[in-house]
């Protein structure tokens, strides 16, 4: 049966508990024994051995395999497609077999990097993502139930789409009667105008990717610096050193410091798909975290989120360059704000900072407090008259980033602006589902009216947390009492327990509509901010794309 | 609709919706990935954006709300995808700790 083990840790397979079984088993034999790079004739051969009791071969070779050969997708969306055939069709495959396949079809009907963007966030986990799909006619029929992502990261043909509708009738005949489909013949509505839609949005064959097949993929060994954020830690740089297993298939080492000075280390194993799909299991100072990057193009930078395996909804953007002798790279410049006539303490974070440090105009370097390649760490100070906006700042070659010079905090923003947290916990089986808060500050721009398009963005700045009740009806409901807590100083939000709650009218649940406020001191003045809170219901599906 | 404010933007949206393709539209657009606000009741949150109108709590009346396939991307489809989710649990309002998730499955 498919109802697993109550830990959420324990959910996947090759991309979350598979890949840990993997790399222990690759660590106690001393070798690499499982197959990551079996050649396209094993693969297809496990398609023939495990997959031709129900799908047939067409005898076509652009597309040998009935259902299989017309679609692309992600490692995730191959994932979830073999797990239905498991868990639902009774597939009956070897983890190995599992793995190879996943392997194998994505990088061979796989996307390009192109086609996952502005949808990665189903990838990375991110639970607070608003969607906003283009074609808004398939948002409307098809990120009812799910995420419009999952749409958007498959490419069919159209008769494949089509199939994909008739699969979603038979096996949820509801569909039908939800709202807003009850209305109409749901079926032959979508049949005949979403799919066209569908193939035409999202085509089996598209430049995209013929393109990237003929681009040369870059190994991703070496030496990268990256810097990234985690809730209660907050932001850290290091260091990753990749060494090849087998090709696609890394070793990682990671070092490196939280803001605060204290380390940060752990090691890991990382599995390159579609030439640029990077997934890696790590354990980081004992706990156990997952990476989704995406490689540029050129191989010389990645890019995507860090989570926890406990607990995917905590975690934060990370982003990375390949250290080259030849190149030398400005990462992140904190804090990215100085206001007028002040003088703060500027950490650069990067490689290979040698050379002239340079702030800008109006901006001075009063003492270099600390300097390595890595990291620069300047007392700064700018001129009373400075001028307002963004300043470019270099050290030798090394560019990127810039330092906002500002009069006035006048807005603060707290992100995620939207967000859901999911009560649970209390002896039950499934986990709180948390949310983790950042305050960004803005100054008022040129037009002095803060919440227009000139607003200058400060960055991130640390702030005291707290609730309110979102509207009228939260607070007669006192949700505040009931839906949770939030950290004053880490901006986490836990959700309250799960369960009815008997001191609630008609013991309702511990749910609530919160505002999460942000309070920023900015000299004598302080400057709230606040966003939209969802504090609901479980959900009992966790899919490996939402 | 009475009950929020329209600082909700999705409110205010929906407000101004007149026919359920709109409804459709605005909700999709709006709501944070993978909510279910639109089934009527929603899982999450109810059309409007609030939690005024949805089976609560949750528990209660679970599988008759959910009424096997209801909201199958939230609570597990047992009428055709898993059959036997709740099969050991008769009363959702009482042995609600015993229900589980639905995670892929584990590779052995
Ligand atoms: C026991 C029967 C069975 C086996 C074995 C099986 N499938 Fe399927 N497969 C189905 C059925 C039935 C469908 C159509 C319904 C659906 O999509 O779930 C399907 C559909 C698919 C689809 C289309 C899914 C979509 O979203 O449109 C793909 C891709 C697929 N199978 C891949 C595979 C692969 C790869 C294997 C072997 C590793 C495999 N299947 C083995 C029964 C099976
Ligand atoms: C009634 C709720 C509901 C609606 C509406 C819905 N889906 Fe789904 N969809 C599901 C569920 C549940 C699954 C998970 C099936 C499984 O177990 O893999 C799914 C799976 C999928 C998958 C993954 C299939 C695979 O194996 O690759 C895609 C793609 C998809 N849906 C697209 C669509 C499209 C396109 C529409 C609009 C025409 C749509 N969905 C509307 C509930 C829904």
């Amino acid at each position: 049966m498919n109802i697993n083990k109550p830990n959420r840790t324990s959910r996947s397979v090759l991309l979350k508990g598979g890949a840990l079984a993997w790399a222990q088993l690759a660590a106690l034999s001393g070798l690499l024994t499982m197959a990551t790079v079996s050649s396209a004739g094993d693969a297809q051969q496990i398609i023939r051995d495990r997959c031709l009791s129900c799908h047939s071969e067409t005898g076509d070779r652009q597309a040998p395999f009935s259902r299989i050969s017309q679609q692309r997708k992600t490692p995730e969306g191959w994932e979830m497609t073999l797990q239905r055939m498991q868990a639902i069709r009774g597939l009956k495959i070897s983890p190995q077999e599992k793995r190879t396949l996943i392997k194998y079809l994505s990088d061979t009907q796989g996307l390009a990097p192109a086609e996952t963007e502005g949808v990665r966030y189903v990838l990375e986990q991110n639970r607070n993502a608003v969607e906003s799909l283009e074609n808004q006619a398939i948002a409307g029929k098809c990120s009812v139930c799910h995420s419009g992502a999952r749409v958007a990261l498959q490419r069919r043909s159209e008769p494949e789409w089509e199939k994909l509708v008739h699969f979603h009738m038979a096996q949820f005949p509801t569909i039908e009667l939800l709202a807003g489909a009850r209305d109409h013949d749901w079926f032959e509505q979508t049949i005949n105008e979403i799919v066209p839609e569908l193939a035409n949005s999202y085509p089996l064959n598209s430049t995209q990717w013929s393109d990237w097949k003929t681009v040369k993929k870059q190994p991703l060994t070496g030496s990268w610096r990256a810097v990234g954020w985690l809730p209660e830690k907050g932001e850290y740089e290091a260091r990753f050193t990749v060494t090849a297993l087998d090709s696609d298939y890394y070793n990682l080492d990671i070092r490196g410091k939280y803001a605060d000075g204290s380390p940060l280390s752990g090691t890991g194993r990382a599995l390159v798909y579609t030439g640029y799909e990077w997934r890696s299991n790590v354990t980081i100072n004992g706990i156990k975290m997952r990476q989704v990057f995406a490689a540029s193009e050129d191989g010389l930078a990645m890019e995507g989120r860090m989570f926890l395996r406990s607990a995917n909804e905590l975690g934060g953007a990370v982003r990375a360059v390949r250290e080259s002798p030849d190149r030398s790279h400005i990462l992140s410049i904190s804090p990215s704000y100085l206001k007028q006539g002040e003088r703060s303490v500027i950490n650069i974070i990067g490689s290979r900072l040698y050379g002239k440090i340079a702030l800008g105009h109006d901006l001075k370097v009063l003492k270099i407090l600390s300097r390595s390649a890595d990291r620069v760490s300047v007392l700064a100070e700018a001129t009373e008259g400075a001028s307002l906006g963004k300043h470019p700042v270099s050290i030798g070659s090394a560019n990127g980033g810039y330092l906002a010079v500002y009069d006035r905090l006048a807005r603060v923003e707290v992100t995620p602006t939207e967000s859901i947290a999911r009560v649970g916990g209390n002896g039950g089986k499934l986990a709180k589902q948390k949310v983790a808060y950042r305050a960004v500050g803005y100054a008022a721009g040129n037009d002095g009216q803060p919440g227009t398009e000139d607003d200058l963005r400060l960055g991130y700045m640390p702030a005291h947390w707290s609730l309110k009740a979102f509207d009228e009806v939260a607070e007669h409901d006192k949700d505040l009492l009931f839906a949770g807590t939030i950290n004053s100083v880490t901006g986490v939000f836990i959700p309250g327990d799960a369960g009815p709650n008997p001191a609630r009218k008609m013991s309702t649940n511990n749910v609530g509509q919160l505002a999460v406020v942000a309070t920023v001191k900015d000299g004598n003045q302080q400057v709230s901010g606040d966003n939209h809170l969802l504090v609901t219901v479980p959900t009992f599906m966790f899919p490996v794309i939402q | 609709m009475k009950h929020l404010k329209s600082i909700n933007k999705k409110a205010k949206m929906l407000d101004q919706a007149t026919g359920s393709e709109e409804l459709d539209e605005v909700v999709a657009m709006q709501t944070v990935v993978g909510c279910t606000g639109v089934t009527d009741p929603g899982w999450e949150v109810d059309p409007f954006g609030g939690l005024g109108s949805l089976c609560q709590p949750m528990e209660s009346d679970l599988y008759g709300c959910a009424d096997a396939c209801w909201w199958p991307a939230q609570v597990p489809d047992t009428m055709s995808t898993h059959p036997d989710w709740s099969s050991d649990v008769a009363k959702a309002n009482q042995d609600w700790r015993k229900l589980d998730g639905i995670f892929p499955e584990e590779d052995k």
